[in-house]
């Protein structure tokens, strides 16, 4: 990236875009801030505050405390009394891995003003962060318990049952999720995952059915695709299976090795080898493929 | 009788002393206004309870809409959460069914005499004063010709039959102050000011001012009811035919 060409106009621009989408570019972030925007920050205006928070938290992403020191006590300074910097504050404490100090601001907060969602869900990943995901979890299903609609916090959930290997507690979670948005193919592949993992005859079927949903939603899925060939392939073989359902695996077994080789020999092989590589974890060499 | 009116010449002291201290007045009272209300603006307080309540709402209207792509365990399940009789969520919650008169209920009333100290006492008093103050006057001239029908409209307190529809009195020029100043306050105030009149006064004509609190009792009823009737059918049942090409494929279930 060409940071030395940069108007500070277009930082502001490019700060709002990520805060509006929710990108983590922490490095990015804290680089430019410390280029080019840090200079400019008495013209931001009242945009400034936001850009401070968001500073701060990719700051403490990159454990640089000196930006991140700068920018609480900017905000400390401006809002003196406010939820939002206290709660800043116990993220710092937190990057510094002075836990029980973040709790407690943390239970102060949540004191003040029951319904502060954001502070709950930082208790969630203090446990998280210490290890402690039984504790994590049953803060968490509290949570989930008034602020039953969240939908980032079902899915955090079902990261944490499937780290303890509760796979009837984690699909229910992930259940949550289809509910919330149905046509979202990683959501069905992840439940179709979640079933296939806990085995049995009526289990791999609504995980056939759901990898084949998550197939039919993106053609290029190519881990619904491997998901729905060894799930069909499983059933065939099973006892329990009925003959016309057998029959009805093997044809999709065929189908879903169609699938595959054509993706592979199609002109779209450069998607489908970073996929796979994805898929076989070489995170990196995927990442590269992509870019 | 006059083809053609002669000219009125205006004399300058009405500009120094009546026309721009209207503009003045109303100017600052709207400053005034947003900062006063600032100060007295009380913070909504959410309670934990109203919001589990229409998060619950949230999860069973989903849960009606994309039920039927999950199992029907699953489905079957969830409604058992909500709707049984005996644990259900909506049959075992029992909320308060909010105060009915929102006269006995202290917050709303505070909140609507604020409404009314910022809005519509100064818009009395100092509508009043002006009147009071100011009548009488021919302060300016809007450089277009305009029909006989708009002299109640710009020429309030000054009854002359005779006087050309474009020429507009004290008090109306207050009162188109206090409807044009908006963009001003914006450029001043930033947006989402409070010194407008014009809004409040929309707020009041519609009574969304009053808007009544809604009932948790009365949203459970009606989504328990609509939960309880409607019907699990998988999505995904035919999802494997599809894939394969084959239409109107009936499966066991």
């Amino acid at each position: 990236m060409e940071k030395q060409s940069k108007h500070w106009e277009d930082v502001r621009d490019l700060f709002r875009n990520w805060r509006e989408e929710n990108c983590r570019q922490s490095e990015d972030v804290v680089d430019l801030w410390k280029e080019v925007l840090v200079n400019h920050f008495s013209k931001l205006g009242d945009e400034g505050w936001l850009v401070l928070e968001q500073v701060f938290i990719a700051a403490l992403d990159c454990h640089s405390m000196e930006v991140a020191n700068f920018c609480l006590s900017k905000l400390n300074q401006e809002f003196p009394d406010s939820m939002r910097v206290k709660r800043l504050k116990a993220m710092k404490y937190e990057a510094l891995e002075r836990y029980e100090d973040a709790l407690d601001i943390l239970d102060i907060i949540i004191k003040k003003d029951e319904t502060n969602a954001a502070s709950r869900k930082r208790k969630v990943t203090i446990y998280k962060s210490q290890g402690m995901i039984i504790e994590a979890i049953k803060e968490l299903t509290d949570y989930l318990r008034i602020f039953m609609a969240d939908q980032e916090a079902w899915m955090e959930l079902s990261d944490l049952y499937i780290s303890q290997q509760e796979w009837n507690k984690a699909a229910f979670c992930v259940e949550e999720l289809i509910l919330h948005s149905p046509f979202n193919h990683l959501y069905l592949q992840r439940y179709a995952e979640i079933k296939y993992t806990q085995g049995g005859y009526e289990n791999l079927e609504v995980a056939r059915s759901y990898y084949a949903q998550a197939a039919k939603l993106n053609p290029n899925n190519v881990r619904a695709l491997y998901g729905l060939l060894l799930t069909s392939v499983h059933m065939a073989s099973n006892s329990k299976c009925p003959s016309q359902k057998k029959k009805e695996s093997i044809k999709l077994s065929e189908w879903a090795t169609n699938q595959l080789s054509q993706l592979q020999s199609s002109n779209d092989s450069k998607l489908f080898s970073s996929q796979i590589l994805e898929g076989m974890g070489n995170l990196q060499i995927g990442n590269d493929a992509k870019n | 009788m006059f083809s053609k009116m002669a000219e009125l010449l205006l004399d300058s002291n009405i500009r120094f002393w009546v026309f721009l201290p209207i503009i003045m007045i109303t100017f600052l009272v709207g400053i005034l206004r947003h900062y006063f209300s600032l100060i007295i603006a009380s913070q909504k307080k959410v309670e934990l309870l109203q919001v589990q309540d229409s998060q619950a709402l949230v999860r069973s209207r989903l849960l009606r809409e994309n039920g039927k792509f999950l199992p029907r365990q699953a489905f079957l399940m969830r409604r058992h959460f909500f709707n049984s009789e005996d644990m259900g969520y909506f049959k075992t919650q029992k909320r308060a069914a909010p105060t009915t008169n929102p006269m006995t209920d202290p917050n709303a009333m505070t909140d609507m005499l604020k409404g009314n100290v910022t809005n519509v006492l100064p818009m009395i008093i100092i509508g009043g004063w002006i009147n009071w103050a100011f009548s009488g006057f021919v302060t300016t001239k809007v450089p277009f010709p305009l029909t006989l029908r708009f002299k109640p409209m710009l020429q309030r307190g000054v009854e002359l039959v005779s006087l050309d529809a474009s020429w507009v009195s004290s008090a109306s020029w207050y009162f188109l102050n206090v409807f044009g100043l908006r963009s001003i306050y914006s450029l001043v105030l930033g947006e989402n000011n409070a010194a407008d009149q014009t809004k409040a006064m929309a707020d009041q004509m519609s009574g969304a001012a009053m808007a009544m609190p809604q009932d948790p009792k009365a949203a459970f009823k009606a989504e328990w009811e609509s939960l309880e009737i409607v019907q699990h059918q998988w999505a995904l049942r035919n999802v494997e035919a599809e894939l394969l090409g084959i239409t109107s494929h009936s499966k066991t279930d």
